[in-house]
C-alpha cells in the first residue's frame, strides 16, 4: 500500500511518560533476564545446560508445590504428612538454592522464554 | 557473501538517494515473487548487537514504512538470496496473509508499572495451622504466595481489560504480556492503522489520567516488529538466523 493522502508521511516515533528512569531500570532488567542460547564455547557451556536444567527442576518444584499446598488444604493428609511433605520441599528448595549458587546463577536465571506463549516459570 | 535482512515489503518504489544500513552497507532491494526484500551485503558472520547497529537496522526499517508498511525481520537476521528466495516461496500464502493483517497499521507500545507485590498482600490463615512445625510452617509459607500471587494475576487481567477498553475499536491486533509478580506488568504492542494514531493517543492520555497510580510509557509509531513474526518462522525453516 502506498501512501496516500489519507495515509500521511509517518512522523518519528514519540515515546512519552513521566517515569523514565523508572522505565529505563525495569526494561534493563527485563533485558538482562532474557535467556540467551546456550553458549557453545567450553568455559560456559556446561553453566548454559545447567541453566537449562536447574530451570526444568524449578518449574517441576513450583508444581509439586502447588500440589502439596492443595492436598494440604483438601483436607487429605495428616499433621504428620503435612509436616513429611513440606520438610521434603524445604530440602529440595534448598538444594536447588546450593545448585544455583554452585553455577553462579540467580533466581532470575531460571527462567524459558517460550515466544508467543510467554515465559515457562 | 551473505544479506543482512532488514525487511519484507509489497513493493518500495526506487529509492531517491543512496540508503545505508548496517557497517554503512547500502541497501538494495531483492525481488522475490512479488515481494520486496530489503537488504545489505556483508562479510560479517554474525552482526554485533550494537546500538549503533540496532539504530541502523530501525533506520532502514522506518524509511520503509514511509511508503508502505513492511515485515520486519528481526534484528541481525543474515542469510543467502537462495534462502530468502526459498523462505518467501514455501511461505507465500502466510506472507500475504501477514501482509493484509498489517497493511495501512502502525505498532504502537504501551507499557505499564504498578507498585503491587505479593509482599504487601495480607494472606490471613487459620490459627491451628500455624502451631504445626517447620515442614508445615514451609507449606504455609507457600500456601500464601500462591495465594498472593493468584490475586495479583486477577489484579493484572482486570488491568488488561480495562486497557482493552480505552482503546476500543482503534486496535486491529494487540498482543499482551502481563506479568504480575513483576514491577513491569503489562507490555502490550497493538496494531493501529495510521489515521487513528492520533485518536489513539489522546485515549491513552485520557486512560493515564484516570489511573495516575499506575505509571505508563507510550511509544510508536514502530513498524510491526510485534506482529510480523517471519524472524521465527524463518528461523525454524533454516535453522539461521
Amino acid at each position: 500500500m502506498k501512501l496516500s493522502p489519507e495515509h500521511p508521511q509517518l512522523v518519528e516515533p514519540d515515546i512519552e511518560t513521566s517515569h523514565a528512569e523508572e522505565f529505563v531500570e525495569q526494561l534493563r532488567h527485563v533485558a538482562d533476564t532474557l535467556p540467551s542460547r546456550i553458549n557453545i564455547d567450553p568455559q560456559s557451556v556446561e553453566q548454559g545446560l545447567a541453566k537449562l536444567v536447574l530451570t526444568l527442576i524449578e518449574f517441576i518444584r513450583r508444581l509439586l508445590e502447588k500440589q502439596a499446598v492443595r492436598r494440604m488444604e483438601g483436607g487429605d493428609l495428616s499433621p504428620e504428612q503435612i509436616e513429611e511433605l513440606g520438610l521434603a520441599l524445604m530440602r529440595l528448595e534448598a538444594k536447588l538454592q546450593e545448585l544455583k549458587t554452585q553455577f553462579g546463577l540467580a533466581d532470575e536465571d531460571l527462567n524459558l522464554d517460550l515466544g508467543p506463549i510467554g515465559r515457562l516459570i | 557473501m551473505k544479506l543482512y535482512a532488514y525487511c519484507l515489503a509489497e513493493s518500495v518504489e526506487e529509492f531517491t538517494v543512496p540508503v545505508n544500513g548496517i557497517s554503512g552497507a547500502p541497501v538494495r532491494q531483492l525481488a522475490l515473487d512479488g515481494l520486496v526484500a530489503l537488504v545489505s551485503d556483508l562479510e560479517i558472520a554474525s552482526v554485533p548487537v550494537t546500538r549503533e547497529n540496532a539504530l541502523m537496522h530501525e533506520a532502514v526499517v522506518r524509511t520503509v514504512m514511509n511508503q508502505t508498511t513492511p515485515l520486519p525481520f528481526r534484528f541481525g537476521t543474515l542469510a543467502t538470496a537462495e534462502q530468502i528466495q526459498s523462505y518467501v516461496s514455501a511461505r507465500k500464502t502466510a506472507l500475504e496473509s501477514r501482509f493484509a493483517l498489517v497493511r495501512g497499521c502502525v505498532e504502537m507500545s504501551v507499557k505499564i508499572i504498578w507498585n503491587a507485590s505479593f509482599n504487601d498482600l495480607k494472606v490471613e490463615l487459620p490459627k491451628s495451622q500455624n502451631e504445626e512445625g517447620p515442614g508445615a510452617a514451609f507449606l504455609l509459607k507457600k500456601k500464601r504466595e500462591i495465594v498472593g500471587s493468584e490475586r495479583l494475576a486477577s489484579e493484572a487481567a482486570e488491568l488488561k481489560q480495562w486497557l482493552s477498553d480505552q482503546i476500543q475499536g482503534l486496535v486491529r491486533e494487540e498482543q499482551v504480556s502481563l506479568r504480575p509478580t513483576e514491577k513491569l506488568v503489562l507490555a502490550a504492542s497493538h496494531l493501529v492503522e495510521r489515521d487513528a494514531v492520533a485518536t489513539y493517543t489522546q485515549k491513552l492520555t485520557a486512560a493515564r489520567l484516570e489511573r495516575p497510580e499506575l505509571h505508563f510509557l507510550v511509544s510508536g509509531p514502530w513498524a510491526p516488529y510485534s506482529f510480523a513474526n517471519i524472524d521465527l518462522e524463518f528461523e525454524m525453516h533454516f535453522g539461521v538466523s
